[in-house]
């Protein structure tokens, strides 16, 4: 069975109107047929009655005073109708002189009629047998013997007006097949032709014309539920790939610049002989930013690992308060001679299960923010509080300089808390929505607020 | 020629402040926007170099100002915005040229070269003065058919002074355009500067072409 809808129609259509026609004929048929045979059956009955009530018992033989001869039925060229009176014994007495030297069936039946089909001198009979005891005379004393009529009739007119029944019949039905095919054709191709111009409209959207939307034709009312949900899904898409388009530009952005900070030393390095020192500073430099360019990618490609489902957390028992301690080491330094007091006020013995390394990721990446945007002598610190389900971990600092607006954004990609501000090598905007991808892939959540002008991220790790 | 560069990216901005000092620029660099709009309005710089995306005052906002100040700088956009809606946009908010990131630092210099020539209004880059020539391409110089060789900031000055031949100027106005903000040098450094050039320029020749004009400034050219 083909696929499209136009033809499931159309052979629906034809099918359901041959299996009616056909049924309907068969019933008409058959309905014609018993009526026609029922008619002719009493035909043949009323005469083998008229025949044997011309059927006496007289001095003790049997009369049959039926003069068939005056009968044009049962005599000349034309003759369709024969007889034959026989003893119950299968004993002929009469019959049809038409007949010759052959002779109709005989059927001993104890039935007192019985209707017979039978086949004759290459044509189709079909007969009566009666079974009757003649009338006797007044002066009669014997009983007379059971006697057995048969009385056939020639049923060739009548299967001949049955075949012509069966192939009008046959013709009637082939033909209004026919005519229905084609107006089959035409009436799903009209009705499914909204569906055919809803098609097309969809086929004609690509990923350049996504702002397209299905409509402005009056659709049936079954595919307007179609058209709604295919243009919220439009909808969806558009923004998907508007979304794509933005991290492509800002990825394309974001390395631009560290390339031509590359570009520039090596040209400006080239303008003039220098001395080895001057070379070894400006190789130095150049490593510099594509170690910064090596991170950003990194992020990146562990960011596309995360989403396309290739990274699996490998949980075990970690210590939470060891690992703040770990991953703030590498910025002490820094925030201690920026006068940053950092409070690390996590049980000690404060075990999860997680995954370490990700997890060391996280911690590194909001402790690093908060070192660098805590004020001169200001205050970090991280506490927990288990809840039903989990564990939350808080990173505060007094260094909020960012709006409810950035608030909202803190997690997108290349979101920086200065909107102008183009990556500077040391944050490139991704670190916070890495974190935030990491924390998901563990089943947790992330969250920013700025509680009395505080700078707060809750993490809140699922209990596993 | 002075010059303001205005670039977050600290490598780029030393590198590249480096390469136009080397190129015989005075050059003063600001990290933020904050700062170069500072810079920009306090000083006359002959062309500013700014980047877009910028902390604190983005580098469209700062453009903005410095036109509605009526100052005269040509301005270069110097970012990773390459889209001709962002090129568009950039050069209807004022600026002069637009150079997208990545790019050759020479491309940067010629581009430097040609919105000098702009600012006052000089289409070749030789400046013939009599029969003095300043290649200002390559930043050599001609008396005749004797090349002068001067250094770097003998060079700035005579430049600066061959952009406005034939006009008094101050020596505030030389300051402004020869020295960058932080210079270390004592104001006198100028008088010192136009002795060493008049000896190069005017030695062996009857035709003196750098002038005092006193209680006003300098003058190269043939004074009448």
């Amino acid at each position: 069975m083909t696929n499209s809808l136009k033809a499931r129609l159309i052979y629906g259509m034809i099918l359901s109107t041959a299996i009616l026609l056909i049924t309907f004929d068969l019933i008409i048929y058959h309905t014609i047929r018993t009526v026609l045979f029922n008619q002719f059956d009493t035909g043949l009955e009323s005469a083998a009655n008229i025949m044997s009530a011309s059927v006496e018992f007289d001095e003790n033989e049997v009369d049959f005073e039926f003069n068939s001869d005056s009968v044009p039925e049962f005599t000349g060229k034309k003759t369709n109708t024969y007889y034959e009176l026989r003893q119950s014994n299968g004993e002929l007495i009469k019959k049809s002189s038409s007949l010759g030297n052959d002779n109709l069936i005989w059927i001993n039946s104890a039935s007192p009629k019985v209707f017979k089909t039978f086949k004759m001198k290459n044509h189709r009979y079909r007969a009566i047998v009666i079974n009757f005891v003649p009338k006797k005379e007044k002066n009669q004393t014997t009983n007379p013997p059971a006697l057995n009529l048969t009385v056939a009739r020639s049923v060739r007119n009548l299967l001949s007006h049955l075949e012509f029944l069966k192939y009008l019949l046959i013709f009637t039905t082939a033909g209004i097949i026919f005519i229905t095919c084609v107006i089959a054709s035409i009436v799903v191709t009209k009705g499914i032709k909204p569906l055919s111009a809803f098609a097309a409209q969809i086929n004609n959207i690509r990923d350049d014309n996504l702002k397209t939307r299905i409509g402005g034709e009056i659709l049936p009312q079954e595919i307007e539920p179609i058209k709604k949900q295919l243009n919220n899904l439009l909808e969806r898409l558009e923004i998907s790939f508007e979304r794509e388009r933005v991290f492509n530009a800002n990825v394309a952005h974001e390395l631009r610049t560290p390339i031509a900070g590359i570009k520039s030393i090596i040209d400006v390095s080239l303008t003039r002989e220098r001395d080895a020192k001057e070379y070894r500073d400006a190789l130095l430099e150049g490593l510099n930013i594509v170690n910064d360019m090596d991170s950003m990618i990194s992020k990146l490609l562990m960011i596309a690992k995360i989403e396309s489902g290739q990274m699996k957390p490998n949980i075990e028992s970690v210590n939470i308060a060891e690992l703040v301690e770990k991953c703030w080491k590498p910025f002490s330094d820094k925030a201690i001679s920026s006068g940053i007091i950092f409070e690390n006020n996590l049980d000690k013995t404060l075990a999860w299960n997680t995954d370490q390394a990700c997890l060391s990721i996280i911690f590194s990446n909001l402790l690093n923010n908060a070192a660098e945007y805590t004020n001169n002598s200001g205050r970090i610190w991280v506490t927990s509080q288990n809840t039903d389900n989990g564990i939350e971990i808080f990173f505060e600092n007094t260094g909020n300089h960012l709006t409810q607006e950035q608030i909202q954004t803190i997690f997108d990609y290349y979101s920086r808390g200065d909107k102008a501000r183009s990556n500077t090598g040391l944050h490139s905007g991704l670190g916070l929505a890495l974190t935030k991808r990491i924390i998901e892939l563990m089943s947790g959540s992330i969250k920013a607020d700025t509680p009395n002008g505080l700078f707060r991220i809750r993490v809140f790790l699922r209990a596993i | 020629m002075r010059i303001l560069l205005v670039e977050d990216y600290l490598p780029l901005q030393k590198s590249l402040a480096k390469g136009l000092r080397e190129a015989d620029f005075a050059v003063d660099a600001a990290g933020d926007g904050q700062e170069g709009l500072w810079y920009a309005t306090s000083n006359d710089y002959d062309v500013i170099i700014l980047d877009i995306m910028l902390p604190k005052i983005d580098g469209l906002t700062i453009l903005k100002k410095i036109r509605e100040n009526g100052k005269n700088n040509q301005v270069l956009l110097l970012t990773a915005k390459d889209t001709v809606e962002d090129k568009i946009k950039g050069l209807d908010f004022g600026a002069d040229d637009y150079l997208v990131k990545p790019f050759a630092f020479n491309e940067l210099l010629a581009r430097i070269r040609a919105l000098t020539r702009r600012k006052y209004e000089q289409k070749s880059p030789d400046i013939i003065i009599n029969d003095l020539r300043i290649d200002t391409n390559s930043h050599r110089v001609w008396r005749g058919n004797t090349e002068i060789i001067l250094t770097s900031r003998e060079y700035m000055l005579l430049e600066y002074l061959a952009r406005r031949k034939e006009q008094v100027v101050s020596r505030m106005d030389i300051w402004e355009h020869v020295y960058e903000f932080n210079s270390d040098a004592s104001s006198n450094v100028v008088d010192v500067y136009i002795g060493y050039l008049r000896r190069k320029l005017d030695k062996d020749t009857h035709i003196p072409l750098l002038h005092t004009i006193r209680g006003q400034g300098y003058l190269l050219g043939i004074q009448q």
